[in-house]
This record gives structure tokens, sequence and C-alpha cells, in this order.
């Protein structure tokens, strides 16, 4: 058995109405982070495993897929660095789009939280290290597949607070689904 | 009649940018893709909800027509809301553009929310003019008692639409099966 794990969606931190760039970026990001623990939070291994059909999608599987797009874009992708573990090396095929979102039903409701609480605070060091360097007008130490350019850290913020939304708007759905929660 | 949009005239957002480019690009982007989500269905189907929430596509669209507005020309601004929006009683209901979207036209549904995009742009550079992303909003915020900056308008906006936008994502799969980003 595994047990639920708890987030209080009363300790999200509003974001600051009049803060400058880098505050209202990292704010937000921060903000959507806790919306989507909130959104996984109280239910079982097997209710994170839930789908809303047609959709396969679920929110266990959303919490390791963010949790990996985490570590692409902030570790791998401007760092130049590797994945976190379990995605170091890499554990799927050339061809397997769908490996975390596939064996996130294997994870316990600890572990995925543990996965993603430890992908975030990777990403945030990278942010920190960054900012002190250079700004939001930095650039990735990678290219992208299909631009062959690289990306500022401006761009992979606001890139991942839509990341972010776009998946908790599903969650949103999902969740209702599977207990009736609601809310932003 | 059905809404029409080509996907492959979305642009997405510059990789290096200044801010102020970087956000009215991921804006757009998100505008473009939520005009995707609804393209090419009837009446009917931008009616139709995915159980057990009540949540419809026509409904979203005429609902972040109102919210364009009203960011950016009322809160904003101070700039007084347009037809239909400025005739509503909303004490008798608070979810007016989401219950009465079903009676629209694809059509005109879609005419609305494209003019309250224009009429949004247009109070973007006024907005602009005035002070940058830095620009305060006239109406200022019940709780905190200040004003909005334009800033955190655009990124609110980002966040809005592509949380919609993931809701619409799972109401257009169970319409007519299409998925994609």
């Amino acid at each position: 058995m595994s047990e639920a794990q708890v987030f209080d969606p009363e300790s999200r931190v509003d974001p600051p109405l009049h803060g400058d760039e880098v505050a209202t970026l990292r704010a937000f990001l921060d903000y959507h982070r806790d919306t989507l623990r909130w959104k996984c939070s109280g239910l079982t291994q097997e209710q994170l495993a839930v789908q809303h059909p047609p959709s396969d999608m679920t929110l266990g599987g959303i919490m390791k897929h963010i949790a990996l797009v985490e570590s692409y874009w902030f570790e791998v992708t401007f760092a130049g660095g590797v994945y976190l573990p379990p995605f170091d090396p890499v554990p799927w095929a050339e061809d397997d789009y769908d490996y975390e979102f596939r064996t996130a039903k294997d994870d316990t409701p600890q572990q995925l939280f543990d996965l993603f609480d430890e992908a975030v605070r990777r990403a945030d060091a990278v942010v920190d290290g960054a900012l002190a360097e250079g700004g939001l007008e930095s650039e990735s130490a990678r290219v992208g597949r299909r631009t062959g350019s690289t990306f500022s850290l401006r761009w992979i913020l606001v890139h991942m607070i839509e990341e972010y939304c776009r998946h908790n708007g599903h969650a949103d759905l999902i969740r209702e689904s599977i207990d009736g929660q609601k809310g932003e | 009649m059905t809404q029409t949009f080509d996907p492959g005239t979305r642009t997405e957002a510059p990789v290096r940018a200044d801010e102020l480019t970087a956000l009215r690009g991921f804006l757009d982007y998100h505008r473009d893709t939520f005009r995707w989500k609804c393209a090419g269905l009837t009446q009917d189907q931008l009616a139709r909800a995915l159980s057990p929430s009540t949540m419809t596509l026509g409904g979203m669209m005429k609902h972040l027509a109102l919210v364009e507005v009203g960011w950016f020309c009322n809160a904003m601004l101070d700039e007084p809301y347009p037809p239909p929006f400025d005739d509503v009683d909303w004490d008798a209901d608070p979810d007016w553009e989401w219950h009465t979207a079903q009676h629209d036209d694809p059509v005109e549904l879609r005419a609305l929310y494209d003019d309250c995009v224009r009429q949004a742009d247009a109070a973007i550079d006024r907005s602009l003019a005035q002070g940058g992303l830095d620009a305060p909003s006239v109406r200022k915020d019940r709780q905190d008692g200040g004003p909005y900056a334009l800033r955190w308008v655009m990124l609110h906006m980002i966040e809005e639409y592509a949380r919609h936008n993931g809701h619409a994502d799972l109401i257009r799969e169970s319409i007519d099966g299409e998925t994609g980003e």
C-alpha cells in the first residue's frame, strides 16, 4: 500500500502584482508547480493512474512527465548537463515517446512527489546560477532539435509556465472525474 | 457554418527576444491554439461537455472574449465593456457567458472573439505607451488594493489561455478524437 501525498493549496503564494520580470516569472512558475502538487494531493497510487477517456493521460503520468520536462529544459538544454535519475542513462527507446506517462503507474505517490520535488530543486539551482551570471538573456548550452538555435532563459521560463498551465488544465478535468474536486 | 483556423499559421514565440516580444508572442500563440481547438465544429459540438465537467468549447470562447476585454480594456484602462457584455445582468448569472454560448452561431461567436482580441491588442498598445510593461492598471486589485502591472496581466493571460487550452485538449478529443499541442 502506498500513502497518498498531501499538499495544502492555501500554502500557494500568489505572484506579485507589480514585481520585476525575474520575480514575476519565477513566482508564476512556482505557483503552477504548487497547483500541480495540489491537483495530485490526497490520491492513492491507483487514483493517480486513473484515465479520463478518451484521453489516456493520468495525474501520475503528468507529474512524472513534468519532472522530466523540468530536467530537460533546465539541466539538459540550458545547462548542457544530463537528466536526473531515473532518466539518466535514458531508459526509453528512441521511438518510445510516452515512457514517463506509461511507467508512472508503477510508482508510489511518494516516489512521484519525491521525483518531482527533486527535479524542481535541480531546475531552480540552474536558474539561480544563470541569473547570477547573465540574467534572462542568457542562452542555452544546447540548441533546439527543430530550430537549431539556442533558447534564452526568458523563453524557457515562460515556456515552462505555459507547459504547467496546459497540463494543469488537463489535471483539472482528470481530478474532477476522480473525486469531484475542482478549483483554480 | 463552422469556424476555420489552419494550425499551420500559428507562429511560435521567438526563442531569443526582449520581454515584450516574448510575452506577446506566447499570448498570440495560445490565442491561435485556442482558435484551432474550436475550428471545424458545429454549434452542437461547441456546446458539448466532457462530464462531469460542464465546460464547453463555445462557452470557453465567449469566456475568453470577455476576459480579454476585462483585463486589457477594463482593468488596465477603465474602459467600458463592449457589447454584448455591457448589458448583462451579472448578478442574475455570474456565468452568463458560459451558459449563453450554446445559442450563438459558431461564426458569430468567433467574430465576437476576434473583435475582443483586436480591442485587447489596441488597449495593450495604449498601456505600453503609458509605461511599458510596468504600466499600472487604473482599476485596483480588490484584495491587495494596489494596481496590476501590465507585465502581470500579460502573464496572467498566458496562464489563463494555457490552462483553458488544456481543458480544450480533452474536450476536443472527446468530441471528434482530434489531439495535438
